[in-house]
């Protein structure tokens, strides 16, 4: 079944300008529900740009996006808001969290916006926190956390709404590699939930787990297989 | 997201970030502060120039008329005066005696610091007219009047001079070279001044020939039951006059006090205006510093701005977060500058009028509320901005 569905996406920086940037240069793309796919290639390929279109937080040049059958392109603000809030959850590799608030306003906060009564939503809160271990942190704010508690909280800001697409711009980046394991543990959880899992990484051994591989580069994709075939 | 999750998002911003809330209400402060302290001191003193006038009385119309030949018209002006008893509460004959001091025993008014007393010779109705009240004795009665009693009532100021501390009651004054027997004194109107209302005498007004050699009376005071009706009764006055007397043949007026109070009144209406736009001017000032802050705001929680749309912050709700957030900071101003401008006040009133002055609830009401809308009004470019960033860009920011 098609959840994500790209087709010639173009994203372009300074059009016509001397100083244009084809960020994306016709990427087609599909991807089904419950796929654990790795987006790998070199800084600047246009990997996170690649991201931000599949996770709405931009908007492609040209092309046609639709997901879930929705065409993406044509929506107003009200409308992609509502899609990043219920649709897609995000991690970030420098977590993105805010600063004032504490790890469980930070939770709740996608709850807030999407309107869930108080009782209702400390529940799902907690429920999120304890999955990912860290409810007794609830209430310090991320400066009195460590790196891997503050990608915890992170991760269960993505998934507190119960989310099918998490979306991960290099989860592990920030992080030393055992708890980077932790947080692909995590993942790869989640993905056996049923949760689709796109994860965007320049580490080709992290990219190893995942159950396929697409390899872009210069805003093109280059390969575009499952694991076992792919030369990393 | 709600309204309410709003306002406490709003709180724990300005208390996150105190120091910084506290500087941008100082302008709102202020404002508030100077408009009201500014509006009160004019409708106090306002207040003060209406009191003097109901103290001198108001609906009083001063009534003057003489002939070039020194024909006699006061019998008739009286008469007159008397029969628009359905305008008028009362009616005296006002004439002034300028012969001299008064005497008792050997104190002369001669030696009072500022100017002997003013003399008045009236009827019984003469300080109904003119807004005295005994304090003790009697005042001067009908048949005082008609008897060519020689007898004299004393304004406070006065009695004060002639007989302090002691009873005036029956003890004898002399004007010129007759006795008048002190029958009761005025209760001060004027304490304050100087050059005080209360620094005078009335005997009855047949007392005339035997002061001022003459029959003849010039003035009257009217005073008429209500403003409509002082309008009513000098226009009837004025007409009576002109058929009795025209330019060539002598001259009169018909006044009213109310004239002069409602002239002061505009005078210190503009004064409030200016003063209020003034102070006004400085809320204005106090409301761009709030849009100044909330721009700096708006850039340092850029990043903010951008993780709240990425897990499904609106426009809409960005603008709301953000405007809830400027207006609570006006409003928590405003009710400060208030508590402010009622302290300045109180403390205006006393050094400048020596008065207890209290700014009125309405403008309280509005102080507030208008700084709330300034908030609103300020706010509103900053919110925009910020809800107008798109995701990717705010978070990118550092």
């Amino acid at each position: 079944m098609k959840l994500i569905e790209l087709d010639n996406i173009f994203k372009i920086y300074n059009e016509d300008m001397e100083n244009e940037v084809r960020a994306l240069n016709g990427v087609s793309l599909i991807i089904d529900k419950g796929e654990f796919v790795a987006i790998i290639g070199p800084s600047g390929s246009g990997k996170s740009t690649l991201m931000n279109i599949i996770g709405c937080l931009d908007l492609p040049t040209y092309g046609d996006y639709f997901l879930n059958g929705q065409l993406v392109s044509d929506m107003d603000d009200g409308e992609l808001s509502k899609i990043r809030n219920r649709e897609v959850g995000f991690i970030f590799q420098s977590f993105n969290l805010i600063p004032a608030l504490s790890a469980y306003e930070n939770v709740e906060l996608p709850l807030i916006y999407q309107g869930v009564r108080g009782d209702k939503r400390e529940e799902m809160v907690f429920e999120a926190l304890e999955k990912l271990g860290i409810e007794d942190r609830a209430y310090h704010r991320p400066t009195e956390m460590s790196g891997g508690q503050q990608q915890r909280v992170a991760i269960a800001r993505a998934i507190v709404t119960r989310a099918p697409i998490i979306l991960a711009d290099e989860p592990t980046g920030a992080l030393d590699s055992k708890t980077g394991e932790t947080v692909l543990e995590i993942l790869h959880g989640l993905h056996r939930e049923g949760t689709t899992i796109i994860l965007i990484t320049h580490d080709s051994r992290i990219a190893s787990t995942a159950e396929r591989i697409i390899r872009i580069s210069d805003g093109v994709i280059v390969q575009d297989c499952p694991r076992e075939e792919a030369e990393l | 997201m709600n309204i309410g999750q709003s306002f406490k998002m709003a709180f724990k911003s300005i208390f996150t970030n105190k120091v910084r809330s506290i500087l941008t209400m100082l302008g709102i402060i202020i404002g508030v502060a100077a408009v009201i302290i500014m509006v009160s001191i004019v409708e106090g003193s306002n207040k003060q120039i209406r009191d003097y006038y109901e103290s001198m009385g108001t609906n009083k119309i001063n009534v003057y008329a003489y002939k070039w030949s020194g024909e006699d018209v006061t019998d008739e002006l009286y008469e007159y005066c008397l029969s628009l008893d359905e305008l008028v509460l009362g009616v005296t004959p006002n004439a002034y005696y300028w012969g001299g001091s008064i005497r008792y025993k050997t104190v002369s008014t001669d030696k009072m610091e500022y100017g002997g007393p003013q003399v008045y010779m009236g009827s019984d109705q003469f300080s109904l007219c003119n807004n005295f009240e005994i304090e003790i004795g009697r005042d001067i009665s009908y048949l005082d009047v008609k008897n060519y009693n020689q007898v004299i009532v004393l304004g406070a100021r006065l009695k004060e001079f002639l007989f302090p501390y002691r009873d005036p009651i029956g003890e004898v004054v002399t004007i010129g070279e007759y006795p008048f027997t002190v029958i009761g004194v005025y209760e001060a109107k004027d304490p304050n001044s100087t050059w005080s209302m209360d620094n005078m005498a009335v005997v009855p007004y047949t007392m005339v020939r035997l002061l001022n050699k003459t029959n003849r009376i010039e003035e009257f005071v009217v005073k008429a039951r209500s403003k409509k009706d002082t309008t009513e009764a000098i226009t009837r006055l004025t007409g009576f006059l002109s058929g009795l007397i025209d330019e060539n043949s002598g001259y009169f007026s018909v006044n009213s006090q109310n004239q002069w109070m409602e002239q002061d009144e505009k005078a210190t209406r503009i004064m409030s205006l200016v003063l209020g736009g003034i102070a006004g001017i400085s809320l204005l000032v106090g409301g761009i510093g709030i849009m100044n802050i909330m721009l700096v705001t708006v850039k340092e929680r850029t990043r903010e701005i951008g993780i709240r749309k990425a897990i499904g912050g609106s426009r809409k709700s960005i603008i709301i977060q953000f405007l809830i957030e400027s207006s609570v900071i006006c409003a928590i101003g405003g009710i400060l500058g208030v508590t402010v401008g009622y302290l300045g006040t109180l403390v205006a009133g006393k050094l400048i009028m020596d008065i207890v002055l209290t700014p009125s609830v309405t403008m309280t009401i509005g102080a507030v509320a208008f700084s709330v809308v300034l908030g609103i009004g300020f706010g509103m470019y900053p919110a925009i901005k910020a809800s107008g960033l798109q995701p990717v860009e705010a978070l990118r920011a550092e």
